[in-house]
């Protein structure tokens, strides 16, 4: 049952973001974006079945809820139609076809090689409680710098948004 | 927990709050004085750090984090990288329309992520330090926002490294799905009956590409000449000190500390990549006009030569690089702080703009040949003394692998090639005849002491290495490899 429900969102995941880049039909950006979200909750059922329950809501809430939302309101108040199909470069589309074959390639022999799944089962403790005291004992120190970075990013965003800054 | 150990971070981070808030308060005419008082806040900080004991590592954080004479190693060298950045972004703050104070705390937060991966001995204190530098500088590199050529700097520099960080983290999961462990020392004891282990490799090989973003290795370093191009003159020097040296600190504790056996497993690798980088950074520099682009690509070819200290895999080779790092720091800022002053009134830095400076100003023209000199290694400059340390911990090793000869060769040949572009630019210094409209030039006192201390310690460090190379060799000492 696991297995099955593991596949079902894993395949999602990738189809659903293949179609957010190379959507076949429309080149419309409102679509793409809807197919973040369901690439952003097949992701959050693939947290669920790995115990990480907190990940899983956060993941559908920060993401799909909050971050997608504002994507949405600025492609509207942009008013984008469509983007532009540009035309591939042979060169470069051949370029990237031999990265994805090089780094898929090196990724899936070594996964097969290797007996992923076969040794340890660590059980995650996923749950809010034991997360959070994971974040505030043994990863108190990256959860402070990432206090910094929050901070750097706010004021990034202003100094390079706002009209006028004295 | 031991959070005394990590005291130096968290007062740059605390000064880096402080000057964000006297910002606030701060009348725009007054504001370059926070770039002073930010550099004078790190002087004591750079004081406070002699009374730091390290005979011992000390490890805090549940071993996440780990104070030894390594990192106390970089986390002076970058706070002495900052000190000078800050006081040439004082001069080049002029050319901000606004912000000039949030650049000077901006770069304070970059400092504390750099101090952080000096420290970091898990992957996740690695991940977050370098985040927390790269997220800076991708502000930092589109400071200009009015001129496209820096935000365009900026966009570049935001996907590619956006693309090295999605890198980055997938090799460190599966690193970690290989040995079960993201800590440091664990890992050297689980990576020594892995070496064949593919799935550690294959994650290694992705954390190679992260961090060989930052430093600008081949095959990772398509961004830099754009990016170094575009962005402010002050953030371009931060980025080829700064940046730079955190990457090799986090590569150097990685391969050294964290996964030995790995490392001189891929001695053939590191050396391909040295001597490729080495031989692309020098020639594509030498068809450049642009004085910063063509920076751009001999920064490239630094990164190569200091990749040859890491794929020496010695103790000699590290403290090479060490030494190597210090005189380049002081060397790419006197070059950097004569191009903001010359440069003050041209938007585009065309070395032809250089024609006849040792008219103009004696003493910017001499500054500026001394610095291209170091870069070029010539005796008796810092430059030459880091690159002979370098080849020297390189040659030592060919008795191991034979290939050493090779790159020793590849060295030599890309040192000849940049000759030719660094007398290039001291030749239209001195003997260009085209006459242009000449700007004055005006160097203020601060520019002038900084101009000061670089020359003086780009001299001492060529003359007398003993002091610097003691201290690196304890350093390096303490990397266990």
């Amino acid at each position: 049952m696991e297995a099955l429900l593991f596949y079902l969102f894993a395949s999602l995941t990738l189809i659903c973001g293949l179609l957010v880049v190379a959507n076949p039909l429309t080149r419309n950006p409102v679509t793409s974006a809807m197919f973040l979200v369901l690439t952003i909750v097949s992701m959050a059922g693939l947290f669920v079945l790995l115990h990480a329950f907190f990940l899983a809501a956060v993941q559908v809430m920060v993401y799909a809820g909050a971050v997608i939302v504002l994507f949405l309101f600025v492609i509207m108040l942009l008013d984008i139609k469509s983007v532009e199909q540009k035309g591939f470069n042979p060169l470069s589309l051949f370029m990237g076809l031999l990265g994805l074959l090089a780094v898929g390639g090196m990724v899936i022999q070594s996964i097969l090689r290797s007996n992923v799944g076969q040794g340890l089962k660590p059980q995650l403790e996923g749950a809010t409680k034991e997360l959070g005291v994971e974040l505030f004992t043994h990863y108190v120190l990256a959860f402070e710098i990432m206090g910094v970075l929050l901070l750097v990013g706010m004021m990034g965003v202003i100094l390079l948004s706002k009209k006028d800054l004295k | 927990m031991n959070i005394s150990a990590s005291i130096l971070e968290i007062a740059v981070v605390l000064l880096g709050v402080v000057i964000m808030l006297a910002d606030l308060w701060t009348p725009p005419k007054y504001k370059s004085w926070l770039g002073v008082g930010s550099a004078a806040g790190l002087l004591l900080i750079l004081a406070g750090s002699f009374f730091l004991q390290v005979n011992e590592p000390i490890q805090a954080f549940g071993g996440m984090y780990v104070l030894d004479a390594f990192a106390l190693f970089f986390k002076r060298f970058f706070i002495v990288a900052t000190m000078l950045v800050l006081l040439i972004s004082v001069e080049y703050s002029k050319k901000f329309q606004s912000g000039s104070g949030e650049y000077f705390s901006l770069s304070l937060f970059a400092l504390s992520g750099m101090m952080f991966a000096a420290s970091a001995n898990h992957f996740a204190l690695l991940f977050v330090s370098l985040e927390l530098i790269t997220i800076t500088f991708y502000i930092l590199t589109s400071f200009l926002r009015h001129q496209i050529i820096s935000l365009e700097a900026g966009i570049k520099y935001l996907i590619l490294g956006a693309l090295s960080s999605a890198f980055l983290l997938y090799g460190i999961a599966l690193v970690y799905g290989a040995t079960g462990t993201m800590q440091f020392d664990a890992l050297r004891a689980q990576s020594a009956n892995m070496v064949q282990s593919p799935l550690l490799l294959v994650g290694l090989l992705m954390i190679l590409a992260g961090l060989g973003f930052k430093i600008a290795a081949f095959p990772f370093q398509i961004w830099a000449p754009d990016v170094y191009q575009g962005s402010p003159n002050s953030t371009t020097a931060f980025l080829a000190v700064g940046s730079k040296a955190a990457g090799f600190a986090l590569l150097m504790r990685l391969l050294m500390s964290a996964v030995p056996d790995v490392a001189l497993s891929w001695e053939p690798l590191l050396m391909g990549m040295a001597a490729i980088t080495i031989l692309y950074g020098n020639l594509c520099a030498l068809p450049q006009r642009n004085l910063k682009r063509l920076l751009g690509y001999s920064s490239i070819a630094h990164a190569g030569y200091l990749m040859m200290g890491v794929a020496a895999m010695s103790l000699n080779g590290s403290g090479a690089i060490l030494y190597y790092l210090s005189g380049y720091l002081f060397t790419v800022i006197a070059a950097f702080l004569v191009i903001i002053l010359v440069m003050q009134h041209t938007g585009a830095e065309d070395i032809i703009q250089l024609a006849q400076l040792h008219q103009r100003a004696p003493g910017l023209a001499g500054m500026l040949a001394l610095s291209m000199v170091s870069l070029a290694g010539i005796p008796p400059l810092a430059g030459f003394f880091g690159k002979f340390l370098l080849l020297r911990a390189v040659l030592e090793q060919a008795s191991v692998h034979t290939a050493y000869y090779g790159l020793v060769a590849v060295a030599v040949i890309g040192v000849v090639i940049s000759l030719v572009y660094y007398f290039g630019i001291i030749r239209t210094i001195y003997w260009e005849k085209q006459q242009l409209v000449a700007d004055e030039i005006h160097v203020s006192p601060i520019s002038r002491v900084v101009l000061w201390v670089c020359a003086v310690l780009m001299i001492y460090l060529g003359i007398l290495p003993n002091r610097l190379m003691e201290a690196a060799s304890t350093a390096v000492e303490s990397l266990k490899f």
